[in-house]
């Protein structure tokens, strides 16, 4: 018995070494390897955010006054907008907004100044829902000035106030956002971006593997040597294995070093749970090169999986803002849990036994693929 | 060139297509699992988020406080006993949002001379969404307190009023449905279009082409418009799908949207045949192909805004065409703009069609 394990170790050890030769001569998986990490890292860590930046906007003061003019000057100063335009009548207002020139008007009324001195003032923003988060976002950061907006009539606000709790209202509200608490999307971004490039890794290399070897003819060369189909296969995905640890180890020192995310819970649970879920992730690629008939179809179904599993896991957009018809397919999609462990362990510090079911289901993932592929890779010559 | 041996080319380019059914499968289910995969992903609406509320005053105030957060369907509570097991919670991700209550909520509260205290704790792991939480929880525990205390407060504040136009509540799915024309424009048609030359290139049947008296500008036409007319029955065919199955029609003119989209065709169609003439294998040309569009989900606005991006990568993505298209794509589907807005952006898609038609047809010649 023993002698049979040690038999298939060493024939998956001559398959791994056979393909490690073969992945070093190979250009786009090297560039893939490469060239990818570096440009998706500065692409989350540096460009890419909800967080409304820039937003130009007009104004239509009909008050003309100081107190106008102190409001408008309010929402400038938050950092978020460009100098408004200046507008004269809604008609352009809403030229602006239907050229999608500006992502909001604020509409301040004549009588702004008079009902100041009664206590009901007023404005009106009219905003572009083309963008529906944007314009959510700038509605609220609007609506948070207007709110704590000094009208003259009342105390002085209160210092050391944290601008984020709403100031007004009779009940004094402190928030706070645990793990990210200046709400940084780039935390929420670096966090998943492990997960797509193993996931790009894994599925980009070993999809191509079977289909390439059946054009060439070397598949069936190897089904004539003293060796299982499993072992092939399973031969094949270590030195994968081996190169997504190292892009691991990258991404994580790419993200503690440039951005300050170091892995805030326990750091073997990271190691631990990778395994399995780069073993789901190859044995989708493997399933794939035996569905394809030609190299060319192994890409094209890869590339088409890549990208819905990058959106229905949650690693670009939250999950829980899908419908939960959608949430249900996330559950087949190794990225999901793996996801679901990535922010467990990187964001919010979680120890090992928070990444046992999440880690469970991957097994599990993986073990129905092994499946699949053994019933499929069923040796049978063309 | 002359029409009847052009006809001939175009009758088999569809015929060849028609028969591969991995194409056809490809044409159908790529722009409907795009469309159903991206139009679902995007929302801004708060739905559902569990919510600890952690009571300590238990007074008749407080659970007025967190029955008017529960009737929202935006939070289901959960009822907690102790911080720790906030804490632990939130680390475990089943936890979006926190609303802890003082013991000395209601006192205060009777008491009247100050404010008092509530806290709101949020999963910023996640952090669109804990954004979205904020806006939605700090609103109804503004509105529920204001009406626990009779007499407004001095403290200033203007109220606004706001209108959204053009997508009044807010709904993700039209600027997703109009992005995923863009992407499936730009990525699937050139792939498909740099496989089938490569393909055929590789099988021969180019060259046994080039034999025959057809002159090569009608090689390459007998390929492109039976092509581009294909890649046309899919964008009216996602038209359908999006307007029947998530009710979303174009604001503007459908027949115009059509026209701008054949015309983004000639793009998609120019770098299919350069990334064709530039590789030997199909999966080459794939490899090519992907290497080239996985900026364009990032950058070219389909799936993160581009005004949020700083300076550098804003101007890099209007290198991307996908970008133009896709703010047309946007004008046309969600602002119902027409030709005369759209002008610039229309002007700078034809400056790309042509230097791209060129570019390629300088390729092709230069490898024959």
């Amino acid at each position: 018995m023993s002698g049979r394990i040690g038999q298939a170790i060493s024939n998956m050890l001559a398959v791994a070494y056979r393909q490690t030769l073969v992945l070093r001569h190979d250009r786009g998986f090297l560039l893939s390897v490469g060239f990818q990490p570096v440009v998706l890292l500065l692409l989350y860590g540096l460009g890419i955010s909800f967080k409304p930046a820039n937003v130009s906007w007009a104004v239509l003061d009909r008050a003309q006054s100081a107190a106008s003019r102190r409001l408008i000057e309010d929402v400038q100063t938050t950092d978020y907008f460009q100098p408004p335009r200046h507008v004269a009548s809604y008609a352009e207002a809403r030229t602006l907004l239907r050229r999608g020139a500006v992502t909001g008007v604020l509409v301040i009324p004549q009588d702004f100044a008079r009902d100041l001195e009664r206590g009901r003032p007023q404005v009106q923003l009219l905003l572009d829902g083309t963008d529906p988060i944007t314009a959510a976002r700038v509605g609220g950061i609007v609506s948070q000035v207007a709110t704590t907006f000094d009208t003259g009539r009342a105390p002085p606000r209160r210092e050391g106030m944290v601008p984020i709790a709403r100031a007004a209202g009779p009940i004094d509200v402190r928030q706070r956002f645990w793990f990210n608490p200046t709400l940084l999307d780039r935390t929420f971004f670096l966090a998943g971006l492990l997960g797509m490039l193993l996931t790009n890794l894994c599925l980009s290399s070993s999809s191509l593997g079977i289909v390439g070897e059946r054009e060439s003819g070397t598949f069936e060369q190897t089904l004539s040597l003293p060796i299982t189909t499993l072992e092939i296969v399973l031969g094949k995905l270590i030195p994968l294995v081996v190169v997504g640890y190292v892009l691991l180890i990258f991404t994580t020192l790419a993200c503690g070093l440039g951005f300050g995310l170091w892995p805030q819970g326990s750091w073997i649970g990271l190691l631990v749970v990778t395994l399995p879920f780069m073993l789901a992730s190859l044995a989708i690629g493997v399933l794939v090169s035996a569905l394809a008939r030609t190299s060319a179809q192994a890409v094209f179904i890869t590339v088409f999986f890549i990208l819905p599993s990058f959106v229905l896991s949650g690693v670009m957009l939250p999950f829980e803002l899908m419908p939960p018809a959608v949430r249900l397919l996330g559950v087949v999609l190794p990225l999901r849990w793996y996801q679901i462990a990535l922010r467990r362990l990187v964001t919010r510090g979680a120890g090992f036994t928070d990444i046992i079911v999440p880690g469970l289901a991957l097994l599990a993932i993986f073990a129905g693929l092994l499946a699949v592929i053994r019933w499929r890779l069923k040796p049978r010559l063309a | 060139m002359s029409r009847r041996r052009l006809l001939t080319l175009i009758r088999r380019e569809i015929r060849a297509t028609f028969r591969d059914t991995f194409t056809v499968t490809i044409l159908i289910t790529v722009p409907l699992v795009a469309l159903l995969a991206f139009s679902f992903s995007l929302s801004s609406e708060v739905h559902g988020l569990r919510l600890a509320v952690l009571d300590a005053d238990g007074s008749a105030e407080s659970r007025r406080l967190v029955a008017d957060v529960a009737a929202s369907k935006w939070f289901v509570p959960v009822t907690i006993a102790s911080r720790d097991e906030i804490g632990r919670r939130l680390r475990g991700g089943t936890l979006s949002a926190a609303l802890v209550i003082p013991p000395d909520f209601s006192r205060t509260l009777r008491l009247g001379r100050e404010r008092p205290q509530v806290q709101l704790i949020y999963d910023g792991a996640e952090a669109l969404l804990a954004a979205n939480a904020e806006g939605a929880l700090g609103g109804l525990v503004a509105a529920s307190g204001a009406q626990l205390v009779r007499e407004p407060s001095g403290a200033g504040g203007v109220s606004v009023v706001t209108g959204v136009l053009f997508n009044p509540r807010l709904d993700g799915a039209p600027y997703m449905v109009a992005g995923v024309f863009g992407f499936v424009l730009s990525f699937l048609t050139t792939l498909i279009t740099a496989i089938t030359i490569v393909n055929e290139r590789q099988s021969g049947t180019f060259d046994q082409l080039q034999v025959t008296p057809a002159t090569g500008l009608e090689i390459l036409l007998g390929k492109l418009l039976p092509l581009g007319g294909i890649f046309a029955l899919d964008v009216v065919l996602m038209m359908l799908i999006a307007g029947f199955a998530f009710g979303v029609w174009p604001a503007g003119s459908a027949i115009f949207f059509i026209l701008v989209s054949s015309f983004y065709l000639l793009v998609s169609l120019s770098l299919g045949l350069i990334f064709s003439a530039t590789s030997n294998t199909p999966a080459e040309a794939v490899q090519r192909t992907v290497l080239f569009s996985v900026p364009l989900v990032q950058l070219s606005g389909f799936s993160f805004p581009i005004g949020n991006m700083p300076a550098v990568l804003r101007w890099l993505s209007m290198l991307f065409p996908a970008t133009h298209y896709i703010r047309v794509s946007r004008g046309i589907y969600l602002r119902g703009e027409g030709p005369l807005t759209l002008l610039p952006e229309l002007l700078i898609l034809g400056l790309f069609a042509a230097g791209l038609v060129v570019l390629a047809l300088r390729t092709l010649e230069a490898r024959q």
